[in-house]
């Protein structure tokens, strides 16, 4: 008796249990819940978390996420419209935005992954490919403001007389103008794909161009300028160093030649002005007395000019002797 | 047969009788049971109802899978049985994602070894002016809202990343290479601080930036030789200076001195010549005066001083006399034709 009415309490039990897990469901955070009966999709889709129910048994509950799901790119090699090869690696961002569609159209986000892949990989060909390199390398002109104000910066400090040291000068070749730019090509890929992935209930939130690169031959031959590059730049500096260093040379050549020209000059005015003045100071004393100065100087140029080694004659009529001849 | 080392456990007692016994035990039991299960349960309610915070997290609540609450460091009460549960998120702690290379501990405690050898593809990047750089940088950041952290997007981690290399790329090619290996590092940062942190508000996820940082920038390894010449040649090129500087330096402040010493010279003889003028000057003038007053004699007593001196000074002096002849081949017919127009 007893053990029957615990039997049928336990039966009740567990057909209640069942019951409950069969009609209640838990959508968890995060995620979305589409409830079909007999694989044949009924209302809305849940998007609310929380406790929720169904019909026990016949109904069903499928998820899927709400949250933003990633996609990443597979690297494409791509020529750009200016026929350059290079590797571009994309990424997106995606959210399920009608669960319904989505889950008729691709069923889970394997699926999902690969219709991205195909459509992504086509538009960011497309776009690319129309587009110049720079377009997808550069996002906004500031560069050549940079450039602008580097070569105004150059232009100042030659005129200033400042030495340059080439790196002011060191942007090479052109720099092309772009038109769109790296974040609007990312949009424009973003709103292409929007639109054709609409039909699979996914929005896209955005695109964008994670890596850029060129492709290995194109790599290499962008190093070998970068190198002769740098090597013309090395040269300059060079040769601009030599040309600063003959400038100086030829200051030093210069200065040294003013300057020692210069000396002989004041020298030579020094000099010539201070014979003139005794000149002047000879004349005047001598010209007091021409004919006792002509006897006075020349008794001292002889004094001056007869050595001891002279080998002298005198002859006795000469005026010093005349005491030898004559007695007195 | 193998049956029997089975059941051996079962030998003693036929199957029907084993449970007869066990169901009469379970009878006899039954309030003894199910206040053992109550008792289980009690604690279970109480062991699954409480849970603790740690100081550098928030533990995220949610009721039946959807979001109820965030609660801060400390002990908390929450329905038990997975009613509730408890998410817990470290919120204080700065993370760190790392791009070009990886920070891996070393042996040591303090030794942190970076391993960049495969992750060129994550730092090299194209600049403005089409040529290639080598940028490794750090992304440090926090997350600012629990909920949004863990619900917004399916892999946060992951959309950092991405969204970093992106914004990383797009700030670097606006640059010139040479800005982005010199002057523009701390600029490029800030711009990717901004731009990333941009970016992830608008997904929503709860994430806050704390720091951008650059960390080696340099040209692709094939490159770098000839940047290093660069940097080579502008040496040369200080030391050439330098070397016609030093060169002016040395010779200019000698030849300064030179002139003023050649100028300096022709001073003293310019005094001196005029010193001695006028000394010559004084002199003759002051002769003079007293000459006029006898200048007979004064001339005479000149002339014969000086002769004096003259031919005292002499070692070797001749005397002839007009009167006598025949001396003159002393000196050799040239000699004595020389002393003949003398005497004439």
């Amino acid at each position: 008796m007893k053990t029957n009415q615990l039997l049928i309490f336990a039966v009740v039990c567990v057909v209640g249990i069942m019951f409950v897990n069969s009609s209640a469901f838990i959508v968890p955070e995060g995620r979305q819940a589409v409830i079909t009966q007999f694989g044949r999709p009924i209302g809305d889709p849940v998007t609310d978390a929380g406790m929720h129910v169904k019909l026990p048994f016949i109904q069903d509950v499928q998820f899927v996420d709400k949250r933003i799901l990633s996609w990443d790119g597979y690297p494409n090699q791509i020529p750009t419209r200016d026929k350059k090869y290079i590797l571009v690696d994309t990424t997106a961002r995606w959210q399920i935005n009608d669960a319904l569609k989505f889950i008729q159209t691709v069923q889970n986000e394997r699926g999902a992954k690969a219709r991205l892949d195909a459509i992504l990989d086509a538009i960011t060909r497309d776009t690319i490919s129309n587009h110049n390199l720079v377009e997808a390398v550069r996002n906004t002109n500031l560069i050549l403001d940079y450039i602008e104000k580097k070569a105004e910066e150059a232009r100042k400090k030659v005129e200033e007389g400042v030495l340059l040291v080439a790196e002011e000068e060191e942007i090479t070749g052109e720099i092309e103008k772009i038109l769109t730019g790296r974040e609007n090509l990312s949009d424009m890929i973003a709103k292409k794909a929007a639109i054709e992935l609409k039909d699979f209930g996914i929005t896209v939130i955005d695109v964008q161009l994670r890596r850029i690169a060129y492709e290995e031959s194109v790599e290499k031959k962008v190093y070998e300028r970068m190198i002769s590059e740098r090597k013309r730049i090395a040269e300059k500096i060079r040769s601009i160093g030599k040309g600063e260093q003959a400038k100086i040379q030829g200051k030093t050549s210069r200065d040294l030649q003013t300057i020692d020209s210069g000396a002989y000059l004041k020298a030579q005015l020094v000099k010539g002005k201070a014979e003139a003045e005794s000149t002047k100071i000879y004349a005047q004393a001598f010209s007091q007395d021409p004919k006792f100065f002509e006897f006075v100087r020349t008794m001292d140029a002889y004094k001056k000019s007869l050595s001891e080694d002279t080998e002298f004659i005198l002859s006795t009529q000469s005026k010093f002797l005349e005491g030898l001849r004559k007695a007195p | 047969m193998s049956y029997q080392t089975y059941n051996g456990g079962r030998q003693n007692g036929s199957f029907p009788d084993e449970y007869k016994r066990i169901v009469n035990s379970m009878r006899d039991n039954l309030p003894k049971i199910l206040m053992g299960i109550g008792a289980l349960l009690f604690g279970a309610a109480i062991f699954s109802s409480f849970y603790t915070v740690q100081p550098s997290e928030e533990a995220v609540i949610v009721r039946f899978g959807k979001y109820e609450t965030t609660t801060q460091p400390g002990l908390h009460f929450k329905l038990p049985f997975g009613i509730d549960e408890s998410i817990k998120v470290k919120t204080k702690l700065v993370l760190q994602e790392e791009f070009g290379f990886r920070s891996t501990e070393g042996g040591g405690q303090k030794a942190t070894t970076y391993a960049d050898g495969n992750y060129q593809k994550e730092s090299q990047m194209l600049t403005g002016d089409l040529n290639v750089a080598d940028v490794e940088w750090i992304v440090q950041y926090q997350i600012a809202d629990p909920r949004k952290f863990l619900f917004r997007a399916q892999d946060p981690r992951r959309n950092i990343r991405d969204i970093s290399e992106a914004i990383m790329r797009r700030v670097v090619g606006d640059r010139t290479v040479n800005e982005t290996l010199t002057t523009g590092r701390v600029e490029i940062a800030s711009e990717a601080h901004r731009l990333t942190q941009e970016v992830l508000d608008k997904y929503d996820l709860g994430i806050r930036i704390v720091t951008i940082k650059l960390q080696d920038v340099n040209p692709p390894e094939v490159v770098k030789p000839s940047f290093n010449e660069v940097n080579a040649a502008k040496q040369e090129q200080e030391q050439a200076i330098n070397m016609a500087e030093s060169a002016y330096n040395k010779i200019i402040p000698e030849a300064r001195g030179k002139a003023e010493e050649t100028v300096s010279q022709a001073e003293g003889y310019a005094t001196a010549v005029v010193n001695r003028a006028k000394g010559d000057a004084e002199r003759f003038t002051m002769t003079l005066a007293e000459y006029r007053r006898a200048p007979d004699v004064t001339r005479t007593r000149i002339y014969i001083e000086t002769m004096e001196e003259l031919f005292g000074r002499f070692k070797k002096l001749t005397v002839i006399d007009d009167q006598v002849k025949g001396v003159l081949p002393i000196f050799g017919a040239k000699g004595s034709q020389k002393i003949e127009e003398a005497l004439r």
